[in-house]
């Protein structure tokens, strides 16, 4: 879902990175000195395990593949505001340094998979917990649907970018029902993945679950 | 500093695992079967091409150079990781306790 140079007009570039500051001046607003140490070094274990996470490719029969995004998994356990640093650290290294996703659509890429899938990971979590109560189903339930409509809906986010970007006056047409499509087909898998991930690391007692849980900046989501 | 890392030491040891399978999925197999994401299929319904600016990484794409593809895809994710987690470390000690 890296959207690379090329793909975007000078507008939407322009569009998804401002939208992109500033959910990151809010972001940083939240967790501004809220942070410990044990807290900061938790995050970046978790960004780096996304990151590898992202280079497994699994290529699907039909010619099209798909990779783990983690987005709402960050979210999950982080909430919306470190969450997001979370995807947008790991996102700034593979473009930065792997050229993976254009430098002009960084920002683009950013709110698709920094801001969307973590923020709609968050919510539908917290809704399933909050419905069903904190237990082990409503964690796997919840973690679920996050993973599977963050995804869907950065796809369509990333869909109508590219969609509107060309002269070509139906882009949005064609493109979000590729997207959407897709991804709600593809994103069953990443739920599927977030699940697990969260329950394993909830049964375990990981020392990631133990950081997020006294990260207060939930609280003011 | 590096010792906060040790309480990671299982998440850690399960990111050198899927660092030393990636090339599997990442090079061997997106070779074998084609590697098209849902985004490439839309690209190309709208006639979209990639215009890269300007090359400014050697690590282009997870390659190293001099390495074969398997084994640069595997190094080229260490280096990913170990930019991630030294940027983490910077941030916890400028972070005060």
């Amino acid at each position: 879902m890296h959207i690379p140079d090329g793909f975007l007009d000078p507008f939407w570039i322009m569009v998804t990175y401002a939208a992109t500051i500033a959910y990151a001046v809010v972001a940083w607003s939240k967790i501004k000195g809220r942070l410990t140490q044990e807290q900061i070094i938790s995050v970046s274990v978790l960004a780096a395990s996304i990151f590898v996470a992202q280079m497994l490719n699994w290529p699907l029969p039909g010619g099209t593949s798909l990779h783990f995004v983690g987005g709402a998994l960050a979210g999950i356990l982080f909430g919306p505001w470190l969450g997001f640093y979370i995807m947008a650290l790991v996102l700034a290294v593979q473009t930065l340094v792997f050229h993976d996703g254009g430098i002009t659509a960084l920002g683009a890429n950013i709110f698709n998979m920094a801001v969307v899938d973590v923020v709609i990971g968050y919510y539908l979590y917290r809704a399933a917990t909050r419905a069903i109560s904190e237990t082990r189903k409503a964690r796997l339930t919840g973690a679920f649907l996050g993973g599977w409509l963050g995804i869907v809906l950065a796809g369509l986010a990333a869909g109508i970018e590219i969609g509107l970007s060309p002269s070509f006056p139906y882009g949005v047409e064609v493109s979000v029902p590729v997207m959407v499509t897709w991804h709600a087909v593809l994103g069953v898998i990443e739920g599927l993945i977030t699940a697990l991930v969260v329950d394993y690391l909830y049964q375990r007692h990981s020392p990631i679950v133990e950081a997020a849980a006294k990260v207060t900046v939930h609280a003011t989501a | 500093m590096a010792g906060l890392l040790g309480r990671y030491r299982g998440a850690l040891l399960a990111v050198a695992v899927l660092l030393i399978l990636s090339p599997v999925f990442g090079v061997v197999l997106a070779e074998k079967v084609g590697y098209h994401e849902p985004l490439d299929v839309a690209a190309e319904k709208l006639g979209l091409e990639e215009h890269p600016i300007v090359e400014w990484t050697p690590f282009s794409d997870y390659t190293v150079p001099g390495l074969p593809d398997t084994i640069g895809y595997i190094v080229a994710g260490a280096i990913g990781v170990a930019v991630i987690l030294g940027i983490g470390l910077v941030a916890a000690r400028l972070t005060k306790q």
